[in-house]
């Protein structure tokens, strides 16, 4: 028996998160969702050491091996081999001679002026194919691993197959995970924080203001989003005067769809902290502390916020699946995170020209959005069950 | 009553004059003005025949002034010219909204009458079988990307059983009439009403189960019982009656749902519906098509959910709006 558990029998007083984390431990979904959220995100983080140990990285090109089955083995063709070799030794002329003088004091290659360097090479590759690793790594030489590295592209391995461009499918998948959660959860906090505002504004000071924040909520509420989303993802951000500056480079694609996401998606946190404001302001409690002279920090502190937070965190949880959905759906119309940055959403769209060729490459990320998604919900409900006075049981 | 009525749609037209500026402003920052696009591709054209164009057709011209322009236009019925299709506005609008109407009420019409069933039935047996799977139904529509739910359907019923076309409206180069006219659109129809439905019943469950439920707890419920009337009008009569007021306000807002969803649906399966003209115009930057048709879905989406509050009143005599 676990010590809350003791607790809860004995009667003993428990605090409300205590409360919130015993039942929502009996929300079977909720764990479940936990869980396997948890092992998303540690895949997601883990991405770049996932990528080493496996060989191949997520923008790793084939051209000439696309669409592979699961389970492939690609070995690149003696032209692709050669081309390699000889790249890197025109690159650094100077490093693959080190390295083959290095090469030719172990015995492993006889120097012959005759033959070029990458022929060497190519020929050394050729001829010793189990045991040159370890000759390589016998070396201990920066180059040595270099060349290592470069021998380890040859033969790769493809779990769920490549995609058009002849990419590991899994490791983009693993990659487009990272943008993925990353969007949705940096949405959801951003729009809890806008709507923390406008809310607390609009419950706080009440009149006019009040008005006008809750008409602009409410009208944006009323909207049909997707077509707005569409226009706003159009938009080239360079003609924007303020934005265009701040946001450049690689990451514009992702900055813009997550300032479009947020600039739709904050309402429903506004609505919530402006009603929790509202009622929590006029509750007896208040009033009782308010007589015993408390201040207003601490009746916000103690009162208002703990009654503020838990609602909002629901809000926060559910609105992480539906950012994940639109990101997916603007990726998807080609309007959101722009190749060669992989997620989930632009995978499915490039794969969906192609099938009845490469149903897989269709299936997988639409199952990896429906799980994490699926995941946020039953957290959601599982968090609101655990927070909602009116359903805990004592 | 009439009062109400004419102060909502009065609200509508300030909302679509604001959204209106809004978008008018928003897509001139989209990449390509209309001059530079046509005269990329031609090479002899001079700067000075660009400047001509813009001036003759009030490029140069701040926003606000082209958007007064653009809105005279607009309100005299005149929609301009659609540059992608080459023929006016309004030939096009028309039998697009059509479609659209087709698809949205057919999978209105199923998701709601099988989602509130299936959340009704799950509301009056709780915690039973039928009411866990229910819900596992509900929480898996809910968080399915409407997208790829459409690519699974193609590859289900297309690509491996060839049962339905994968995509378009209707059937290119034959000329149907009367019945067989009707079941080609419907072959058509199925597979992205089925997308949809899907995902929207999925909604209806949510609700109709929590409402019910709520509704099935009121003290006349027990009057009901108590005095002897049978299960079907307690729970039809005194309950349903009484659920059926927030089920109205989900499936109102859901209406959006239904356009929105419809982009993405209808882009998938080609239909040739309001939803795709919305996307396909604003990515070919044929800019008169999509402000019409933008002003359109707004209009749609508000003209529902004021028809949702009229209905409201209807239900429940205790709202009113005189």
């Amino acid at each position: 028996m676990s010590a809350e558990e003791k607790k809860k029998q004995n009667h003993e007083a428990q605090t409300m998160w205590q409360i919130v984390r015993t039942q929502f431990a009996e929300h079977r979904m909720a764990v479940l969702g936990v869980r396997t959220l948890f092992v998303m995100c540690l895949i997601a983080i883990c991405a770049p050491l996932i990528s080493k140990l496996y060989g191949v990285g997520p923008d790793d090109q084939n051209v000439f091996k696309r669409y592979q089955g699961a389970f492939t083995t690609i070995e690149a063709s003696r032209d692709q081999q050669n081309e390699a070799f000889e790249g890197f030794v025109t690159d650094s002329p100077e490093r693959a001679e080190i390295l083959l003088e290095q090469m030719a004091a172990k015995g492993l290659v006889q120097k012959d002026s005759s033959q070029s360097t990458e022929d060497i090479l190519l020929d050394f590759f050729d001829a010793r194919d189990e045991t040159l690793a370890d000759q390589l790594q016998s070396l201990n030489s920066s180059e040595g691993e270099q060349l290592l590295q470069l021998m380890s592209r040859f033969k790769t391995f493809h779990l769920l197959g490549t995609d058009e461009l002849g990419r590991d499918v899994l490791m983009r998948l693993i990659y487009g995970a990272r943008i993925s959660l990353g969007v949705g959860i940096l949405v959801a906090l951003a729009s809890a924080l806008v709507g923390l505002l406008v809310g607390s504004l609009a419950g706080y000071y009440g009149g006019w203001v009040d008005t006008v924040l809750m008409r602009i909520t409410d009208s944006l509420l009323a909207l049909p989003i997707l077509p707005l989303m569409i226009v706003f993802a159009a938009v080239e951000l360079k003609k924007v005067p303020l934005l265009g500056e701040l946001i450049t480079g690689q990451n514009e694609s992702i900055m813009k769809l997550v300032i479009i996401l947020v600039i739709f998606s904050w309402m429903q946190a506004a609505r919530l902290i402006r009603g929790s404001i509202l009622t929590v302001r006029e509750r007896e409690f208040v009033l009782a502390a308010q007589t015993l002279g408390a201040k207003d920090s601490m009746i916000i502190k103690t009162h208002i916020i703990p009654n503020v937070i838990a609602p909002l965190l629901v809000a926060v949880t559910l609105n992480v699946g539906n950012s994940i959905l639109w990101e997916a759906a603007l990726s998807f119309l080609g309007l959101g995170i722009q190749p060669p940055t992989p997620s989930w959403g632009n995978i499915l769209f490039n794969a969906q020209e192609i099938v009845h060729q490469a149903p897989l490459l269709a299936i997988m990320p639409g199952v990896l959005i429906f799980l994490t998604v699926i995941s946020f919900n039953f957290i959601g409900d599982g968090l609101q069950d655990a927070i909602d006075p009116k359903t805990i049981r004592r | 009553m009439t009062n109400y009525i004419i102060r909502r749609l009065l609200q509508l037209v300030v909302v679509m004059f604001v959204l209106s500026f809004i978008c008018f402003y928003v897509m001139t920052l989209m990449p390509g003005d209309p001059v530079d696009i046509m005269a990329s591709s031609n090479p002899n054209i001079t700067s000075e025949d660009i400047a001509r164009l813009k001036t003759l057709y009030g490029l140069d011209k701040p926003v606000s002034v082209r958007y007064w322009n653009w809105l005279t236009k607009f309100v005299q019925g005149d929609f301009g010219y659609s540059r992608q299709y080459r023929v006016p506005v309004t030939d096009i609008i028309g039998p697009r909204l059509i479609n659209t109407f087709i698809l949205a009420g057919v999978a209105l019409l199923i998701s709601v009458l099988i989602g509130v069933a299936i959340g009704v039935k799950a509301a009056l047996k709780p915690n039973s079988k039928f009411d866990y799977y229910a819900n596992l139904f509900a929480f898996a529509g809910i968080s399915l990307p409407s997208f790829w739910l459409a690519i699974m359907l193609i590859i289900g019923f297309s690509v491996k059983f060839k049962i339905f076309p994968a995509g378009g409206t209707q059937t290119v180069g034959v000329q149907l009439e009367g019945i067989a006219y009707v079941l080609d659109r419907l072959k058509y129809v199925i597979l992205p009403a089925l997308s949809l439905t899907l995902l929207q019943m999925a909604v209806y469950v949510r609700y109709a189960r929590s409402a019910m439920m709520e509704a099935m707890r009121n003290d006349y419920i027990r009057t009901a019982r108590a005095k002897g009337l049978d299960a079907f009008r307690v729970t039809w009569i005194h309950g349903f009656r009484n659920a059926l007021i927030p089920i109205i306000t989900v499936v109102a807002l859901s209406l959006s749902f239904l356009f929105s969803g419809a982009i993405i649906t209808e882009t998938v399966f080609a239909y040739q519906g309001l939803g795709k003209l919305v996307y396909d115009s604003i990515i070919a930057n044929d800019f008169n098509m999509a402000m019409v048709s933008f002003m359109i879905s707004i209009a749609m989406v508000q003209l529902m959910s004021l028809v949702a509050d009229l209905l409201y009143a209807y239900v429940d005599p205790r709202i009113s709006y005189s």
